[in-house]
């Protein structure tokens, strides 16, 4: 038996050498309409058996890479074909709460959700995840998830690299647990082996000059540290929301859950057939790293905790026809909040986690519940929040707010980072740290439909350390309840359906459309209903249409056909 | 990745050897009673029909998971291989046809017959059959044998084998290793591995959309 062991890791030294295998580059999509079709599927991660993952359209890991313009009008279509519910949250983006893909916007299995809204965002990349509360963990675990690259005029001025694929890289950065027969295992905090972009030993052969990785952590829980294998610096261009005003250089770049940077390196002086690696350096972090503690084993282990491991292998390989040979000296002016813009004030606390986890994480010592409004804000406001991760805190975490972008003003444990001075809406706040920063909440008041703010760590929000905030708008004064009586038309239909109204004051909140069996075939939060519902896609048969009024919440039903 | 394999093989071993010397003589064998479920060939099968039956494979799959899709095949293959010993195959879907809508009755005959389906595909509509067997997974394989009460116990459960899409380089057949030490006499080495593919989810119970 111990010779075996050792004839395996002598194997292995020779092997994982020279062993790498090449990332895969998600799917591009481009355009204003998105049809995302969410699934289960298989690949082959390890030797030997595939593994069941989640994924959406032609991935079998993770999903396609949306290219977005600022100012278009974007509008998807969101099916889940897992054989569970799910919903699909676009982190980053400043949208209505009703579009939002919140722990609210449940898509049932079979169902289509139409969200939509006029991306407002800056250039940058963002991405999309599960937010399904208390399933949060298990589905970003399969792979569920994409990213969003917003490109806006500002950005595309700039000498930047921009060929997907070739010199901009999407590097998404996970770690999974694999149980005997190759199947990812949920429960602990962190993977035993790295995967980048699905890929187990990533590599990528990068042309001979300045290259642009676009990075995710889209992690449980795992930070990382990231740095080069000869210790070269870098430039940081964007931080989550948007270019920072010029680029930052760095040799190490910490990386939290739910973060997004994308870097610049500069490979015009290596050789070609050369390579480099791109590393996770994360030994000797502390114990309040997530992935610093020392154990491999049990909940808060891992083969990868406390070590420094590889999260790409970059070869050096041809320059191609105009390439970019230098880091630029400015990218763009932005006009960040101050302290002194926010008019209101909060602090949230962050409480909970002793006992190993056995009391769960929460903010002010209220668990999440999904009926209940934390906090209600006023739009056309800028408030400045104080996440305060102190007294007796147990560990660090990864603070992520919905709805906005915004400015770290302090860290009451040192300076704010350069690196992450920029436009943020998630940042890793640690043991005993205060961190304060200010946003503006400008307009999509809704005041029934909640905005989170919670901890990315999947266990974490999982178990309850997420808060709701609803935006509100000037009050309006309830009119005398308006009938929603409507009627539907032509029914039978075959592609097109009507609403006509009785009153046509009346604003639609919210349409779904079910089999008469009670199944959900159609969600379409705030539906463009005046030039008809598209419902071709739906099998013939008899359905019920519930549509929901703006005003009083309330719903009525009405049948319909479909040839 | 060559030392991956190698630690998934040792694991592999470690955990046969566990399941061989600790769970194996004290696992209870659980009774399965008899059920009745309708084909896709709307005939109802009973385990009661078949009277010369020393076993069954029972495997629970289903439409649309890419995994189960995989074993199609090879549940036809295990039965040629059992039927003549009088084991039989009966393929189980369990889904909830409410929620989903690919699992349908229709498309389970559409797929027998697209996948030429040589084993009885049955409907567990109320999902009672599934839950009897506790079920969790498509594809995931249990055998039942009859004792010497005539009463059916499990005696496996599990995974088919552990190389869904390249059958010929699975390395341990699970499935067909048990029933071969039934029919042999002897005790069942790996009385319980990993199933895996896409989760069975149950009618009613606790839904975490609330």
């Amino acid at each position: 038996m111990k010779k075996s062991i050792l004839i395996a890791i002598t194997l292995f030294t020779v092997v994982s050498n020279a062993q790498y295998n090449n990332i895969t580059i998600p799917e591009a999509l481009y355009g204003t309409t998105f049809n995302l079709n969410i699934h289960e599927s298989i690949r082959q991660i390890k030797t030997g058996n595939q593994t069941v993952t989640g994924s959406i359209n032609n991935e079998t890991f993770w999903g396609p890479t949306l290219f977005i313009n600022k100012g278009a009008a974007v509008s998807f279509n969101v099916t889940n074909n897992l054989n569970e519910p799910t919903t699909l949250h676009w982190h980053g983006m400043h949208l209505p709460a009703v579009m939002d893909g919140g722990p609210h916007q449940i898509i049932p299995s079979g169902t289509v959700w139409q969200p939509y809204w006029t991306m407002n965002n800056n250039a940058s990349t963002y991405w999309f995840h599960p937010h399904l509360h208390e399933t949060t963990e298990e589905q970003i675990t399969k792979g569920v998830g994409g990213l969003m690259i917003v490109n806006d005029p500002i950005e595309s001025a700039l000498p930047l690299p921009r060929t997907y694929g070739t010199d901009d890289i999407p590097i998404i950065m996970t770690s999974r647990n694999f149980d005997a027969l190759n199947q990812f295992s949920v429960g602990r905090a962190y993977g035993d082996y790295m995967l980048t972009n699905g890929t187990m030993n990533g590599q990528i052969i990068l042309p001979k000059q300045v290259v642009r990785l676009r990075i995710l952590n889209a992690e449980l829980e795992r930070g990382y540290n990231l740095g080069f294998s000869d210790g070269r610096t870098f430039y940081v261009i964007t931080n989550d929301g948007g270019l920072v005003n010029a680029p930052i250089a760095v040799t190490r770049l910490p990386v939290h859950v739910g973060e997004r940077y994308e870097i610049l390196v500069n490979l015009s002086n290596d050789t070609v057939g050369t390579s480099i690696d791109l590393k996770a350096y994360n030994s000797g972090q502390s114990n309040s790293f997530p992935g610093g503690e020392p154990g491999t084993a049990g909940q808060f282990g891992s083969l990868l905790n406390n070590t420094t491991f590889n999260v790409l292998h970059i070869n050096v390989g041809a320059t191609t026809t105009n390439p970019i040979t230098a880091i630029p000296t400015t990218l763009t002016t932005n006009t960040y909040l101050t302290a002194s813009d926010a008019t209101v004030t909060r602090s949230v606390a962050i409480t909970g986690g002793q006992n190993g986890g056995a009391v769960p994480f929460t903010f002010d010592n209220t668990i999440f519940n999904i009926a209940t409004i934390n906090k209600t804000l006023a739009a056309n406001t800028t408030e400045k929040w104080t996440i305060a991760n102190t007294p007796n805190a147990v560990f660090g975490h990864s603070f992520h707010i919905h709805d906005v972008q915004f400015k770290i003003l302090t860290r009451s444990t040192g300076a704010v980072g350069a690196y992450e001075s920029g436009w943020k809406d998630t940042f890793f706040i640690s043991r005993n740290e205060s961190v304060v920063f200010v946003a503006r909440f400008a307009d999509y008041s809704d005041a029934t439909h909640p905005f989170m703010y919670h901890c990315h760590f999947s266990q974490h929000e999982d178990a309850g350390m997420m808060g709701q905030f609803v935006v509100s708008g000037p009050l309006s004064i309830a009119e005398n309840s308006s009938t929603t009586s409507f009627s539907l038309y032509p029914n039978p239909t075959n592609d097109k359906l009507f609403i006509k109204l009785k009153d046509t004051a009346t604003e639609i909140y919210y349409v779904t459309i079910t089999t008469m069996q009670g199944r959900v075939a159609m969600m379409l939060p705030q539906p463009q209903w005046q030039n008809g519902i598209d419902i071709s896609s739906l099998a013939s048969g008899v359905y019920l249409l519930q549509m929901m009024d703006k005003e009083t919440k309330s719903t009525t039903t009405r049948k319909f056909i479909k040839n | 990745m060559k030392r991956i394999g190698c630690f998934a093989s040792l694991l592999i071993f470690a955990t046969a050897i566990i399941s061989f010397s600790f769970i194996a003589p004290k696992n209870k064998e659980k009774e399965i009673k008899n059920f009745s479920l309708k084909g896709v060939d709307n005939k109802v099968v009973s385990l009661s029909d078949y009277k010369d039956a020393k076993g069954f494979i029972i495997v629970f799959t289903c439409n649309k998971c890419p995994m189960a899709k995989l074993y199609t095949d090879r549940l036809n293959k295990i039965n040629d291989k059992f039927k003549k010993q009088h084991v039989y195959v009966l393929a189980i879907n369990s889904m909830d046809t409410l929620a989903y809508a690919e699992e349908s009755f229709k498309l389970m005959q559409k797929k027998a017959k697209t996948d030429k389906l040589t084993v009885p595909y049955l409907q567990d509509k109320k999902q009672k059959v599934a839950k009897q067997f506790n079920a969790t997974h498509t594809p995931q394989a249990f055998i039942i044998w009859k004792n010497n009460e005539n009463k059916f116990n499990i005696k496996y459960q599990g995974a088919i084998d552990d190389n869904a899409s390249e059958p010929e380089k699975a390395e341990h057949h699970y499935l067909i290793d048990s029933v071969d030490e039934l029919l042999n006499k002897k005790n069942v080495t790996v009385a319980k591995s990993e199933s895996f593919g896409c989760k069975i989810y149950y009618r009613g119970e606790k839904n975490k959309m609330n």
